[in-house]
């Protein structure tokens, strides 16, 4: 049979090419990547902190239960065990190792680092100052301070540059560990060498901890009740990927037994039953192959969601087998259901197409994988299927599934006001809800459970962590260029804080001066005899013993033969803190300044704004997360708005007729609006996800619908039509249903929105939507030309 | 960088400790002068308690600080001030005015040489809460508290007593040797404080006539 093996083999062909494509596609996971193609810059450099940056490496834990000198032992325990492993970067607990590398680097550069290293601080007069200061403070009450660096550091740049890196207020700690205020729990910060989005890593990590914890418990006496608390981006995303894996596969498991249930009653048959995957398998691939030659890439989400949009696929093969009649080839029945079919696809295709012309990358890739997922389904059902059938199949079972709705559908007439009154109460409970019908409270759409982000907000607030808003950012086009206008930055930011208009700021330059800047200082210090001259000639009216300070000249005519800092030269705390900051990005350097204690924000956008730096700009991230979110929401309803109308398009071009236009669309709008109205019911808002959940709704729906409208020429066939919607109908509840069981609010969301309005949809299809058998056989497209307006119009539901 | 200011303040609290005992000490001496202090069993306890006994005491100061690095001694001079239960003020008149001054849990340095006033609060820096929390079980007669931080030796008589303070934590021991504290019946003599590093500094003290008690 020529036909069939051009068929099948057609399609292998694609699977293959499909597969050849995907085997070289690029996976991405970064929000960046899903973010509007318009995102202000400080959206995107924002973004990718929240992903990439410094930031995502942190891991904060605490450990309680027992007393404090026992979770001082644990603490110093886990620290000692933790250090070594290659998975970490830094490991602190308030011990002295904790900051050695800090003290140490900043200790042997304090002449580059520090503002103080001006000409005039090496002149006599400025060394005589110098002396004459510490003498003072060597006779004060802060005296000690000093006595042990003194002689390598009269000028006193250590403590200039411990009180500009020490702004941050630290936890306070206990014999040498970090404790919370009540001493209840011992805290410990770690970086991670792998960045928080790289979860695998961070799982690796993680179990390093756990196993660290365990044999500090072991190993500490009477710590045997001892808690282990954790929390940190990569504790989040691993924590998340866990949960989401576990509820999707116990989900999914139980989705797809419930599912496989009903279509083996239905079907009795284990190859149709696998068979009812082609199309769905098919398409999936081939979406995924679209868009990774569409985009270059091809995100997470895109895969994850993709996935849930084109599940109506499964639905054809269902049309298909279940219509079917007993001695009937499926080709056959495939040239009666085809129109009907090719316009549900269509339907969905248009709905979903509208996320093509999305800003934002993910809803485009999202468009296009279900146009090119459904297209591929539906040619798969319609040329490949019917050659793959066992011959004389009929899905023997579909029968008595069909007949609790045909005995609804009996009584339609009757049913259908009472359908118009729920549609009406659905309206009415909308327009008199309450409040906003958006969520926009972002940490609900968040996957991690509110127990956790208690445990993140007690810990970061433990550790002195703080919860950053306000940045300054800026890019430019090279490194160097960025460090020479944070220096810029800084002046203007320290004049701030002298005004008490701003707690204090980081910037990278405070970490790594420019190279201009560092030559400029390595320039200032005086050769190794002119500086001994001076000094002496400073120190004579002074009671410094001579050859006190010699580890001084020592140290400066080191400094100023020491080559150039570059990041390389940093330790690992403080290059992660610099990598915070700066950020190659791209062709350029994005500069990105947390300001801390903002007292004023509108008083320091506008300094910062006059101080004319060029495009440095204010950034509140909590605006600009509420921004993105709002022009999300916005998008989803423009999207769904622009879908809905393509829909009607669409339907008046292929039935010909607004009055069977109306009697398809009727129900789906129906549905939407009693599903949105019982989701909002308590008061509740509406999220992102569940808007998605009503376009699915209208595109599983529509199908459901245009079956129903379809003018079946015998009540046999209108029962298999009717059990084969019934039987699409269950398998997507019990699925949607299931999913609706999970904690996680893209899953619950979606799943409890389409479950709901899906058998809204049937059951008002049925009642609305159903024709009359025709009264003899005839071809469907005749029966409907020959039906008139006034009989159409005597079948609407509404006025 | 946060252990570079809590070193710093360490060494600031370890002053700290010295003056409010020198302080206490001053009250406590006042207290010894009466009765009690001749009884035979006079000790530890007997001193603890009295010194519990306190209100509030006011006292001229001298100190000598030796400074390894300087060829002559820096002297300074001023009051002490101390009001039951944990207010504590120490005045430098001279060379220069600078005060330093404990208010519950806020610490107050003014007048240093950077001109600017550091306020800041022992809650945030434990190694120090925890010693003016064994001042002020001291002040309250809890020995057990003091033997927390401090192994204490007295010796002598009520009147000629010294008492020897060996800090027995670490972070302490990092820093000073010992603090002697020598009494001679009514009259506080002296406040030695020997560094880890050789330094020394030696505060003597003449208390104010009349104090409330």
């Amino acid at each position: 049979m020529p036909a069939r093996r051009l068929a099948l083999g057609v399609w292998l062909l694609a699977v293959v090419i499909c597969v050849g494509v995907i085997a070289r596609t690029h996976l991405r996971t970064d929000m960046t990547a899903f973010l509007p193609r318009s995102a202000s810059a400080a959206q995107q450099v924002l973004t990718e902190q929240v992903s990439n940056g410094a930031a995502s490496h942190l891991i904060l834990l605490g450990i309680e239960g027992v007393p404090p000198q026992i979770l001082v032992a644990v603490s110093k325990s886990m620290a000692a065990r933790l250090r070594p492993d290659a998975a970490f970067v830094d490991v602190s607990n308030g011990d002295d190792a904790s900051f050695a590398g800090v003290r140490d680097f900043v200790w042997r550069n304090r002449y580059v680092l520090s503002a103080g290293t001006t000409a005039d601080r090496f002149t006599v007069a400025g060394l005589h100052a110098a002396l004459a200061n510490d003498l003072e403070l060597l006779g004060s009450d802060v005296g000690m301070l000093i006595k042990q660096t003194l002689p390598n550091d009269p000028t006193g740049e250590l403590l200039t540059l411990l009180n500009q890196l020490a702004a941050a207020k630290g936890p306070r700690s206990r014999d040498g560990a970090w404790l919370s205020a009540g001493g209840s729990r011992a805290l410990l910060l770690v970086h991670t060498r792998a960045p928080g989005f790289d979860i695998d890593a961070q799982q690796y990590a993680l179990a390093r901890i756990g196993d660290a914890f365990d044999g500090a418990r072991a190993a500490v006496p009477g710590a045997k009740a001892a808690r282990l608390l954790e929390t940190g981006p990569g504790v989040f995303a691993v924590r998340t990927r866990d949960t989401t894996k576990r509820d999707a596969t116990r989900l999914s498991l139980l989705a797809t037994a419930a599912a496989a249930s009903l279509l083996a009653f239905a079907y009795r048959s284990p190859r149709v039953l696998l068979l009812g995957l082609l199309p769905v398998a098919s398409g999936a691939l081939a979406a995924v192959a679209a868009v990774s030659l569409g985009f270059g890439f091809v995100h997470g989400i895109t895969l994850g969601f993709g996935v849930t949009l084109i599940g109506e696929s499964v639905d054809y093969a269902i049309y298909l087998f279940t219509q079917t009649a007993r001695g009937d080839p499926a080709g056959t029945t495939l040239v009666r259901i085809w129109p009907t079919l090719r316009l549900g696809a269509l339907t969905s295709i248009v709905g979903f197409s509208a996320m093509l012309f999305s800003g934002f990358v993910g809803f485009a890739q999202l468009g296009l994988f279900s146009i090119v997922g459904l297209i591929a389904a539906a040619a798969v059902t319609r040329f490949a299927l019917p050659h793959l059938m066992p011959r004389g199949f009929f899905a023997a079972g579909a029968g008595v599934l069909a007949r609790p709705l045909l005995a609804v559908i009996k009584c339609r007439r009757r049913l259908r006001p009472f359908i118009a009154l729920i549609a009406l109460i659905g309206a009415v409970a909308l327009a008199l809800h309450r409040g906003g019908f958006w969520d926009k409270d972002l940490s609900h759409l968040s996957p991690i459970p509110a127990a956790d982000q208690a445990i993140d907000r007690t810990l970061r607030h433990d550790l002195g962590v703080p919860d950053l808003r306000y940045f300054a950012v800026f890019r430019t086009a090279d490194e160097q260029q960025a460090l020479a206008e944070s220096e810029a930055l800084a002046v203007t930011l320290q004049t701030l804080v002298v005004q008490r208009r701003l707690g204090g700021f980081d910037v990278p330059s405070q970490i790594l001066p420019s190279d201009r800047t560092q030559r400029v200082r390595r320039m200032v210090l005086p050769d190794a005899d002119i500086l001994r001259t001076r000094f002496n000639d400073a120190r004579v009216d002074l009671p410094f013993r001579p050859g006190t300070f010699d580890p001084f000249f020592r140290d400066v005519a080191a400094a100023k033969t020491a080559p150039l800092l570059t990041r390389a030269s940093l330790p690992p705390a403080l290059a992660l803190q610099l990598d915070s900051m700066l950020v190659h990005h791209g062709d350029g350097w994005d500069v990105i300044a947390p300001l801390r204690d903002v007292a004023d924000p509108g008083g320091v956008a506008a300094a910062i704004a006059a101080a004319q730096l060029p495009g440095v700009a204010f950034v509140d991230l909590d605006r600009e997360s509420d921004r993105l979110l709002h022009t999300f929401q916005n998008e989803a309803t423009l999207l769904a708005s622009i879908g809905s109308l393509a829909i009607l398009v669409l339907l008046f071009v292929g039935l010909k007729s607004p009055a069977r236009v109306i009697v398809v669309a009727a129900p789906l709008a129906a549905s939407v609006i009693v599903t949105a109205a019982l989701l909002t019911m308590d008061g509740g808002a509406l999220s992102i996800f569940m808007v998605v959940g009503f376009l699915l709704i209208v595109a599983v729906g529509s199908n459901y619908c245009l079956f129903f409208e379809r003018r079946d020429h015998d009540v046999a066939t209108q029962s298999r039509s009717v059990a084969s919607i019934v039987l699409a109908n269950l398998c997507t509840v019990s699925a949607y249903g299931l999913m609706s069981l999970s904690g996680i609010p893209v899953l619950h969301d979606i799943g409890i929105t389409v479950a709901i309005g899906t058998f809204l949809t049937l059951f008002f299809a049925a009642v609305v939507t159903t024709r009359d058998v025709a009264a003899q056989p005839a071809a469907d497209r005749v029966g409907h030309r020959a039906q008139s307006p006034r009989e159409e119009r005597d079948r609407l539901p509404l006025p | 960088m946060i252990s570079g200011r809590d070193i710093r303040l360490s060494r600031v609290v370890v002053r700290l400790a010295a003056v409010l005992y020198a302080v206490a000490a001053a009250g406590a001496t006042s207290v010894a002068a009466q009765p009690a202090a001749q009884t035979a069993d006079w000790g530890l306890p007997q001193l603890m308690q009295d010194l519990a006994q306190v209100k509030a005491a006011s006292a001229q100061f001298t100190e000598r600080k030796t400074v390894h690095m300087l060829s002559a001694p820096l002297v300074t001079s001023g009051t002490l001030n101390y009001i039951a239960p944990d207010r504590m003020q120490k005045i430098t008149v001279s060379p220069k005015l600078e005060r330093f001054v404990l208010d519950g849990d806020q610490v107050t340095i003014a007048g240093g040489p950077d001109h600017q006033v550091h306020t800041f609060s022992l809650a945030d820096y434990p190694q120090i809460g925890g010693l003016v929390e064994g001042i002020r079980a001291t002040l309250a007669g809890d020995l057990a508290a003091l033997d927390r931080f401090y192994v204490v030796q007295l010796s002598g008589d009520p009147s000629n007593w010294q008492l020897l303070l060996q800090p027995k934590d670490n972070d302490l021991t990092r820093f000073v040797k010992w603090i002697r504290i020598v009494g001679s019946q009514d009259r506080i003599l002296d406040v030695e404080t020997e560094d880890t590093d050789g330094d020394h500094s030696d505060m003597s003290i003449v208390e104010d006539a009349g104090d409330a008690r």
